[in-house]
């Protein structure tokens, strides 16, 4: 291929990544200019693309706002503990099934574990729903969100862990049970330290998940807890959206996933590569 | 008392691989198992760590039945073929860990390491990670772990395979000095035979299933017990020629399948011969050949080179005569071309014989 | 010292007696109850948590369950009248419809968008920190709350005062008197898949990339010295590698995508009159809002049934041509 012919298509798939680039950016770009603008500027005919006025105070009045900030830390908390128990569960569920259990049955569970992924969670809250209603904890509560987010965070926290485990090499372990450790001191001071930037990755995107999810939170609960997503959308004046307030705190919102991905990438693209590549 | 004993051990996985194995290694002997790739060897080590549970068969360590013991209790120290450093840690930390799993305190520790490494010469490594040292500084930090652990029984799996030529040389030199390795029973596995023969005090050859021939090496080179093990041992390998004996005008004549190799027997050789059935697998290691100078005798004069190769202290001769292909040792400094014609003596005292069906020494 | 007595030049012709007696004796190193425990703690909660809502669902699914008789208990046997009436509901069918249309110019253009932007990513840009900046902005969309990007784009989309709309104006793709009715009717279904795809090529792309990185560079090299072309290279070495990283790709992306309901709950609600309906979402309607439990399970069943038996013909088909090990 000639240089000139190639330096053609990489122009051009240059501007295809440049437009999809632009494609991306625009509605975060729109959503921050939307929050910096008054309500009377967002409902004009014309939208502007540059806000005419800046108008901060949107973001003040949400750290003023108890009902807000009740929303992050509900989503504090129940992501953070979600994560935990996943994480938790996983590897240990990762390891047994990494050394020891093997053959047909190892594959099969594993499977079918992986497999509860594919359950629609629609299907899952129907009857979850009746029966938390009919718990003394009921359905609005911690415990039923952290519980049911192990649906989707479980199957992947354990198969991705499954995954690492299969990646540390074995020697190394038996290696540690010739020097006398036994397999539960072998497994902290050998196994651990290798999978750690897995484990990394597996809490942030059981985390991520947690951190987003709308669907469970806006069924069974509203009132005792009440994650950011569910709380969102009552930013309303009459039947009137407020905008610049949804738009606002939903930047807000984002920060800590983006931040966390941005100080992680790193466990996260080794992570994936490692999970998905091997696995 | 350290002495490592196998009784009847068995172990197999889609196939038996340890078949009925019993051995005894004494306290301060180095036992050296030599065998071809693949054939169990590393199996039979892990089996003796505990890292492998064998189907049937007793391990005892020092008279203490340890079969059922599990590897971090067993006190057997390993290193594995390929090294399995902690990545992690230092080089003093990998050759600490026996000691940290003991709980032993932090100035005994130092002083066993540092004793250790400047045994093995790796004392400037002690701080730096196992990815920034080379093979054979690996190698001895391996060597160090397993022997910082002071154990029972030492077990050793290729730990110079994969180390070049002049390292291996220098590490041979230093297992042969390490009075460590004498206080307790070792056993090391080889696929080299040089490093057998050159090392152990007793080797064992490892065929199918088990341990084909145990013997000090110079009983396994000079008599081994079937054309396996004297395949096994030797470089250039032995060569084998099929021969049928007839008799030949009243002397017994041992004769080539293919081509036109004769010898005629007597003496010792004849009478055991006589007791053979007719098609004998003769096997004459490449030492005992040489290129007969004009003038002296030879029993071969039809000879043809078909190849050579000068290898610094010896050089290696491919003959051919009569459809028989012979590997030759020879001395390094003669020249010979491809085609040029040579005349072979040939030291029959030292032919070896085997049972053409079997592989048995008819000597044994 | 006894050696053993075989010969070795040949395997035993008969197997030994303890080698046919053997059995799987495990090892010295855990209690073989240990392993069980430790995949049971997770099993156990699984079990609790989805595999009793199956069942639930399933049993309720040959059931007449509605409002007034999941209360009170009564509900009596119907056999497959719910799965019939599902199958012959217009609404249900022209949700599949919608569904198929979701996934092959959703889920299907998200991976071939992601590997194609993937690979641009890293063969054309080679400063690492540009690349670096690059995928962060890239994979942003993914880290958002689905729920907040319905809000977001369902902001975008009015057909008004939308900023969509007025972005085509200003570039010229749309004449200025023109406004294009993003959420009605016609449109709505496309709306909900554009904003698929804007929310989620990053995953595809984000797997793919870290696939890439992760591809051994001595090939590459190679293939410089013997002088292939890049689009050799491309077609030869890297799609050929990637292809399981692709697949798996495609696998989680489907798998996410059928069961998906964030969208179109916030920004259509399945409207305008049910153009945009997904059967997950009409499961999840029938279920929670009109409390039809049993159509809602017959529905819930039919969907996952079919995914299932897709996925795992897929994974099969995966696991025999990629010649590669499963994903359990």
């Amino acid at each position: 291929m000639s240089q000139s012919n190639y330096r053609l298509i990489k122009t051009l798939l240059l501007i295809f990544l440049g437009i999809w680039l632009v494609f991306t950016l625009f509605p975060l770009y729109f959503m921050i200019i939307t929050s910096l603008k008054p309500v009377e500027e967002i409902n004009r005919m014309i939208p502007t693309f540059w806000p005419h006025t800046l108008k901060l105070s949107n973001y003040a009045g949400i750290f003023a706002d108890p009902g807000s900030l009740k929303s992050l830390a509900d989503s504090v908390i129940v992501s953070v503990a979600n994560t935990a128990l996943s994480l938790l569960l996983g590897t240990l569920a990762g390891y047994a099934l990494a050394r020891w259990i093997r053959g047909a049955a190892g594959e099969n569970l594993a499977f079918w574990i992986l497999s509860n992924r594919m359950f629609p969670p629609v299907a899952v809250i129907i009857p979850m729903f009746f029966l938390f209603d009919s718990m003394p904890w009921g359905t609005d509560s911690y415990f039923s969100l952290i519980v049911l987010y192990l649906v989707f965070n479980l199957p992947l926290a354990t198969w991705l862990m499954m995954v690492f485990f299969r990646d540390a090499p074995r020697e190394l372990e038996e290696a540690a049970y010739l020097d006398g450790f036994t397999p539960l001191r072998a497994f902290f001071r050998v196994t651990l330290p290798l999978v750690f930037p897995g484990m990394i990755s597996v809490a942030m995107l059981c985390w991520i998940f947690a951190w987003n999810e709308y669907l469970f939170a806006n069924l069974l609960t509203g009132t005792t807890v009440k994650t950011f997503p569910v709380h969102i959308p009552t930013f309303t004046l009459g039947s009137q959206s407020l905008w610049n307030l949804i738009m606002a705190f939903s930047l807000v919102a984002m920060l800590p996933p983006v931040i966390l991905f941005i100080i992680l990438r790193r466990y996260m693209v080794r992570g994936l590569s490692l999970g998905v590549v091997k696995g | 008392m350290a002495r490592l004993e196998l009784q009847q051990v068995c172990k197999g996985y889609d196939r038996p691989i340890l078949d009925r194995l019993s051995l005894t290694v004494e306290e301060g002997e180095f036992f050296v198992i030599v065998g071809p790739s693949g054939i169990g060897k590393t199996t039979l080590l892990r089996c003796i760590a505990g890292l492998e549970v064998v189907d049937a068969g007793r391990v005892i360590f020092g008279g203490k039945d340890v079969t059922r013991v599990p590897p971090y209790r067993r006190n057997a120290a390993m290193t594995f073929e390929s090294y399995a450093l902690y990545p992690h840690m230092t080089v003093f930390e990998n050759i600490a860990s026996p000691l940290r799993a003991r709980r032993m305190d932090e100035a005994s520790v130092r002083k066993a390491v540092l004793e250790v490494a400047r045994l093995l010469r790796i004392e400037p490594l002690l701080d730096r990670r196992p990815h920034e040292v080379s093979g054979g500084q690996k190698q001895r930090t391996a060597l160090g772990r397993t022997l910082v652990a002071k154990p029972d029984v030492y077990l050793l799996d290729e730990p110079i395979s994969h180390l070049d030529a002049k390292i291996r040389h220098e590490l041979r030199r230093q297992f042969h000095t390490l009075q460590e390795l004498r206080r307790v029973a070792t056993v090391y596995v080889t696929h080299d035979y040089a490093e057998a023969l050159s090392l152990g005090d007793r080797i064992g050859v490892m065929g199918d299933g088990g341990l084909v021939q145990v013997g000090s090496s110079r009983d396994v080179f000079e008599r081994p017990n079937s054309i396996f093990v004297a395949r096994h041992l030797g470089q250039p390998s032995i060569n084998e020629v099929p021969c049928r004996l007839s008799s030949d005008g009243g002397l017994l004549m041992l004769r080539s399948l293919e081509g036109n190799l004769s010898f005629a027997m007597n003496g010792m050789q004849r009478a055991l011969l006589e007791k053979a059935r007719s098609d004998v697998l003769v096997g004459i290691r490449p030492q005992h050949i040489h290129v007969a100078n004009a003038g002296s005798a030879a029993q071969v004069d039809n000879a043809r080179v078909e190849a050579f190769e000068a290898l610094g202290a010896t050089g290696v001769l491919i003959a051919e005569t009569d459809g028989v292909s012979l590997t030759v040792l020879t001395s390094p400094e003669e020249d010979f071309e491809p085609g040029q014609p040579v005349r072979l003596g040939f030291d029959v005292e030292q032919f070896l014989y085997f049972d053409a069906v079997h592989g048995r020494n008819l000597q044994a | 010292m006894t050696a053993a007595p075989s010969n070795a030049a040949s395997a035993p012709a008969v197997a030994p007696d303890w080698f046919a007696k053997k059995h799987r004796r495990g090892n010295l190193i855990v209690n073989p109850f240990v392993p069980w425990v430790m995949v049971g703690l997770p099993v156990a909660v699984l079990v609790a948590i989805v595999v009793y809502p199956t069942i639930w669902m399933a049993y309720h699914a040959f059931h007449d369950t509605n409002m007034m008789s999941l209360f009170s208990g009564n509900w009596t046997f119907v056999g497959w009248q719910n799965f019939a009436t599902v199958l012959g509901d217009d609404r249900f069918l022209s949700s599949v419809k919608n569904l198929i249309r979701y996934l092959l110019f959703g889920a299907c253009l998200q991976v071939v968008l992601g590997v194609a932007l993937a690979l641009i990513l890293y063969e054309c840009i080679k400063n690492n920190t540009v690349r670096i900046v690059l995928l962060i902005l890239l994979v942003l969309p993914m880290m958002l709350p689905p729920s907040i990007v319905g809000v977001l784009w369902k902001f975008l989309l009015q057909a008004d005062n939308g900023g969509f709309n007025h972005l085509l104006i200003n570039l010229q793709l749309l004449p200025a008197n023109q406004r294009i009715d993003w959420l009605g009717t016609r449109l709505s279904l496309w709306s909900i898949t554009l904003v698929d795809v804007w929310q989620w090529t990053a995953l595809p792309l984000l797997i793919v990339y870290s696939g890439r990185v992760s591809l051994p560079p001595a090939i590459y090299e190679a293939a410089r010295v013997d002088g292939a072309s890049r689009w050799l290279v491309l077609r030869r070495i890297t799609l050929p590698m990637l292809k399981e990283v692709i697949a798996i790709a495609f696998i989680i992306r489907f798998m996410d995508a059928y069961k998906f309901v964030d969208h179109v709950s916030v920004m259509t609600q399945g409207g305008p009159s049910e153009s945009s309906e997904l059967p997950v979402y009409i499961a999840f309607q029938k279920g929670i809002r009109e409390f039809q439990v049993g159509e809602a399970a017959a529905q819930a069943w039919l969907i996952f049934a079919v995914a299932a038996v897709l996925i795992t013909l897929f994974l099969k088909y995966m696991k025999r041509v990629l010649k590669a090990q499963a994903i359990a």
